[in-house]
């Protein structure tokens, strides 16, 4: 998503965690959102209106830096949550961090819509494993601000290949037609691009 | 990343499938990809969207569930436990019903058993009892039948079951005695012990007495059995003469 200056969210707030109460609270603890979803498996709804408080903010912006399109990102966020308030069982805390395992759920779906296809796989079959350490708000924040260097450093090449195929739903096969690059070129960027981005979470 | 085409997605997923090093390296990189995700500027939710999503929770109430949120659960067990439970409720029920209706039964069956012979006992009794009454009335008529001219002795009947200690006796033309004096049943066991007092009686005005069922031991063979004339109240040995005797 390009740099909006209509953007009624202060750029300091622009990141996840800069002000819990305004953005949500990722860095909440797993604690808390298992206490959240185990309210949800019993039917309350306070508790489903505090993951999505929570939540929502992170849901949307993913499906709208994917989609570009506000009511086309707002109705991926509405069937993800809804689909959470219908099965909570679908996260399991061994999966990893709540916020992130629902990051991942985001864009998948946003690129199933951008596709107009039938979901590539179900929110049961993302699995992730964090390597890194987001226990904190400031640690999370040092964590996004690490990938948004990275990916502002990153050869331009490289940057637009990662971000076609992650952000735009392309296959390497698309890339590799859209930019006029050999595929294997393409697939090399691409593999090139998640090392780094590796090696920046890790240090 | 989604970045393949459908069949070369297809075929790394049939490697990933058996592979556990792949497993957990694509789940390491997703969780790489997810922290890339976060970096995407945040933006406004559209407005009323908050409001839109708690109208459609609160248009689908869920029923409570199981109060902790389960850790490995299989993807279908809520969508079937809901509905077997009550399967497995009146499967349950069906079991103690069907159990229920064979005890009945069986019940049933030992009453109707038990009432038959409840029946054939109280016939039994009924006939013993109108035996014992036709032989013990007072009003009943005696005759002893002879080919000649009546005999006026007096003469008793016995009738001894050794095993039970049962006795049955009736006498007749017996000759009145003091009211002092009593006649007295005894039984002489086959063994040469002394004799047994089996019960004493008076004659009615015709000179008709029984002993019904008096106190015996049981198991106790009789070689005879004799009748005298004792004190009121009985003796513990028989006291000279016999006056009626059998074996």
């Amino acid at each position: 998503m390009p740099e909006d200056s209509q953007n009624p969210i202060s750029p300091a707030q622009r990141s996840f965690s800069s002000d819990p109460k305004a953005v949500g609270h990722f860095a909440a603890t797993a604690s808390e959102d298992s206490l959240l979803l185990a309210r949800v498996h019993s039917g309350d709804q306070n508790a489903m209106a505090a993951l999505f408080d929570r939540y929502s903010s992170v849901v949307y912006s993913v499906a709208l830096r994917v989609l570009k399109d506000s009511a086309q990102a707002e109705d991926v966020m509405q069937e993800i949550f809804i689909r959470i308030w219908r099965n909570p069982e679908a996260f399991q805390s061994a999966r990893g961090s709540f916020g992130s395992w629902l990051a991942v759920v985001a864009r998948n779906r946003a690129i199933d819509s951008l596709r107009r296809r039938r979901p590539s796989d179900a929110v049961e079959d993302v699995v992730l494993v964090s390597k890194t350490n987001t226990a904190s708000d400031a640690e999370h924040n040092v964590l996004i601000e690490k990938v948004r260097i990275l990916m502002r450093d990153l050869p331009p090449e490289q940057k637009a290949s990662v971000e076609l195929a992650f952000f735009d739903g392309l296959t390497h096969s698309e890339i590799a037609e859209k930019t006029g690059e050999a595929l294997g070129t393409v697939k090399t960027r691409i593999r090139l691009a998640l090392v780094s981005l590796r090696k920046a979470l890790r240090t | 990343m989604q970045a393949l085409t459908p069949e070369e997605s297809s075929a790394v997923q049939s490697h990933v499938d058996g592979c556990a090093d792949c497993r957990r390296e694509l789940a390491e990189q997703t969780g790489d990809l997810s922290v890339l995700a976060l970096s995407v500027e945040q933006q406004p939710l559209p407005a009323g969207s908050r409001e839109r999503f708690l109208a459609r929770v609160a248009a689908e109430p869920r029923a409570a569930a199981t109060p902790q949120l389960s850790v490995a659960p299989g993807p279908s067990r809520r969508r079937i436990m809901p509905v077997l439970l009550p399967w497995a409720a009146c499967a349950a029920m069906l079991a103690v019903a069907a159990y229920l209706g064979v005890k009945n039964s069986t019940l049933e069956q030992t009453l109707n058993t038990d009432r038959a012979q409840i029946a054939t006992l109280a016939a039994q009794a009924a006939r013993a009892q109108s035996v014992l009454d036709t032989l013990t009335a007072p009003s009943a008529q005696r005759a002893t039948l002879t080919a000649g001219k009546p005999v006026a002795a007096p003469t008793g009947h016995t009738t001894y079951v050794p095993e039970r200690g049962a006795l049955i006796f009736v006498a007749n033309h017996l000759q009145q005695v003091p009211a002092s004096k009593t006649y007295e049943l005894w039984i002489i066991p086959a063994n040469g012990s002394a004799p047994i007092p089996a019960g004493t009686f008076r004659p009615d005005a015709n000179g008709t007495a029984s002993v019904i069922l008096p106190p015996l031991p049981q198991g106790v063979p009789a070689k005879a059995f004799g009748v005298t004339i004792e004190n009121e109240g009985g003796a513990d040995k028989p006291t000279m003469p016999i006056v009626l005797s059998g074996e």
